[in-house]
């Protein structure tokens, strides 16, 4: 085996240098407007030459700690394991065996592009809360990463460990390189305009004003406010509609961005997920580690016919937070099944649900009631004759509730539970048994009264579990799906099986 | 109709529980006390003096006596080949079943008021959740642990 030493592209100094940059420059801006505000006030002697040779220092310092990790890092393959040799000061070495290798993702960014370069995420099994094991390759060449996969491959067919893997392995012969779901133009739209991006560009808005809390005037800003409110409630009304605009017209700018030329593919029992047109990102997905597949309508979409697939992932950092990935971000329903059936081959897709009973219906709005019972009697108490207007919220409350109850339905197929219900979108999901790490049966005095129980599941998403709550069925179904749940008796056969190995 | 796990906790959690109640009653004995002296100084209403008194027995008799009671009388589990069922709760009772495939680990802890009374807990942790069985005997726990991490590597998925 070659122990030939890679390195990576050069151009990865400039992109650390960027990314230390990008970390720092709302600190740096507070900093500077501070500086430019309060600082011109009292001197502009040389005291304000200083800080920004700080800065001068600090932004050579970054440039040259970014060039020098790029030439201490280094990546060989040796020993069926991916070595890293990497650190600034101190120098670290990192080996991950290919076959514990889970995934590796590539990212195009700008700086990618032009020199045909892709950033390497590699993932490994576990990884757990440390994120031990993992490493990224900032920058290095297609065929280098190709290089790697090779590798990684040829590692893994070396020793097929379990059974599993054999039978993957005569799986990966018929290559499907043909995407399975491509977004239209048309989906994208709509995507980008009904995504609820607007409350993330709000939250950054929200971010980026407490950064610079501590400069705003806001004495000020409260005595201009008392004269722009003079100006009348219609200009205000215009100007909070103009900013919700903006924020809107940039959700779907962003959303278009970022999911620009949405495509999956499925490749070796592995989706492909490519998306975005500045950065171009590649998620790869095994199959093997999705837990569950979930379809959410949420009520404006279900209306025009749209929903959105979701699948839950095991252990790693694709996406980050957690590991619910958008499979389908948007597509029309009748369009899911085709798609979901070339990925996964073996799910039953019109399952025949079985709804809760009738009985169990009250339970489905009483419980609200008592909250909003004390709310609105505030309301009316304080508000006098518009507060009755909060009474809407019984006959609201008690709508929805009927609709919850008309959704919430389970079904099982096989080896295959399939749960469905409603908080406020549709959600259906579809779960493996063996995929499932416990399961709950839930009941009040008053279920129990009337018969009725509630399934909680729980399947392992990311690090942790994603609960999924199927409320009020009947008592018989409830223990039907315990009954499936429950591991079988081994028989005779098995036992015998199993003594050899103890 | 399911039948219910068969073992139950310690006796002796009964009583654990009951001096958890203790010092819970003892800190709302002590907002009482706040709120009873926030009245001698404003107010110094009378009936109020006996509002204070009453809740404060009120959950004196909730935390010490009943939902201890009755949280002991729910708790049962019962250790199978196959899986765990645990079935617990006070006003709304849970019932949880997990196999033993799923088991990833299992561990045994004993805070200071447990050791006193030679209990343990037993928490079992599959990959995505985490099942404790509170109070019982430590030699009892320690065995439990045993028996369940051996099940557990025995055990085979049915897929």
């Amino acid at each position: 085996m070659s122990n030939e030493r890679y390195k990576l592209h050069p151009i990865s100094a400039v992109i650390h240098f960027v990314k230390v940059l990008k970390e720092m420059i709302l600190p740096l801006i507070v900093v500077v407007v501070v500086n430019g505000f309060g600082g011109s006030a009292d001197s502009g002697g040389w005291s304000s030459y200083i800080t920004y040779g700080i800065y001068g220092v600090v932004l050579v310092f970054l440039l040259v700690s970014g060039i020098i990790k790029w030439k201490r890092f280094s990546y060989w393959f040796e020993e069926e394991e991916l070595r890293i040799e990497y650190g600034l000061f101190v120098k670290k070495k990192r080996y991950i065996p290919f076959e514990r290798i889970q995934s590796l993702n590539y990212t195009e960014g700008i700086f990618h592009r032009p020199f045909g370069l892709v950033k390497v995420k590699v993932e490994t099994a576990g990884g757990g809360p440390t994120k031990e094991a993992e490493a990224e390759l900032t920058a290095i060449t297609k065929e280098a990463a190709d290089q790697i996969k090779k590798e990684m491959i040829r590692a893994k067919n070396k020793q097929p460990v379990e059974m599993d893997n054999e039978v993957e392995v005569q799986e990966v012969v018929k290559e499907q390189k043909r995407p399975v779901f491509k977004m239209s133009m048309k989906d994208l739209f709509v995507l980008a305009s009904t995504s609820g991006g607007v409350g993330v560009f709000f939250s950054g808005l929200a971010v980026f004003a407490s950064q610079f809390s501590n400069v705003i005037p806001y004495d000020i800003i409260y005595d201009e406010i008392v004269v722009f409110i003079r100006f009348g409630a219609l200009i205000v009304a215009l100007a909070i509609f103009l900013v919700l605009l903006v924020a809107w017209i940039v959700s779907v700018v962003i959303t278009l961005i970022n999911y620009y030329d949405f495509t999956i593919r499925v490749e070796d029992n592995e989706i492909i997920i490519t998306r975005g047109l500045l950065e171009k990102k590649k998620i790869t997905l095994p199959l093997s580690r999705i837990q569950g597949v979930r379809v959410v309508e949420n009520p404006l979409r279900q209306l025009t016919g749209y929903a959105t697939v979701i699948v839950d992932s095991a252990g790693g950092s694709l996406a980050e937070k957690d590991e619910k990935i958008r499979i389908l971000p948007l597509v029309k329903k009748s369009k899911i099944n085709p798609v979901l059936e070339q990925i996964f081959m073996d799910l039953h897709l019109e399952p025949s649900f079985t709804k809760v009973p009738k009985r169990s219906r009250k339970f489905f709005y009483r419980l609200d009631f008592l909250w909003i019972i004390p709310i609105a009697a505030a309301v009316i108490y304080f508000f006098y004759p518009y507060g009755l207007l909060s009474l809407l919220l019984f006959p609201l409350s008690f709508l929805f509730g009927i609709w919850q109850h008309r959704t919430a339905a389970y079904a099982v197929e096989g080896q295959q539970l399939v749960m469905r219900y409603r908080i406020f979108s549709k959600v259906t999901v579809w779960m493996e048994k063996r995929r499932i790490q416990s399961m709950t049966e839930r009941a009040t005095y008053f279920q129990k009264k009337k018969n009725v129980s509630t399934i909680i599941t729980t399947i392992k998403s990311g690090v942790g579990g994603a609960i999924t709550t199927v409320p009020h069925l009947d008592k018989a179904d409830a223990e039907k799906i315990l009954n499936w749940y429950e591991p079988m008796k081994p028989t005779k056969m098995q036992i015998e099986k199993e003594q050899p190995l103890n | 109709m399911r039948t219910e796990p068969i073992n139950r906790i310690s006796e002796k959690g009964l009583r654990v529980w009951r001096i958890y109640g203790v010092f819970q009653t003892l800190i709302a004995l002590l907002v009482g006390v706040g709120a009873g002296v926030i009245n001698y100084f404003t107010g110094d209403f009378f009936w109020l003096y006996i509002v204070i008194s009453l809740v404060v027995l009120l959950i004196a008799y909730l935390l010490i006596y009943l939902f201890p009671k009755v949280r002991w009388i729910r708790w049962r589990y019962e250790v199978r080949e196959q899986e765990i069922e645990l079935q617990h709760g006070l006003f709304v009772v849970k019932r949880t079943l997990v196999p033993m495939v799923r088991v990833q680990h299992v561990d045994t802890e004993q805070g200071p008021i447990l050791r006193k009374y030679d209990l343990a807990s037993i928490t079992i942790s599959t990959a995505a959740t985490n099942h404790t069985i509170p109070a019982l005997i430590t030699a009892e726990a320690d065995e439990l642990r045993e028996r369940i991490s051996v099940l557990a590597r025995v055990a085979e998925d049915d897929v």
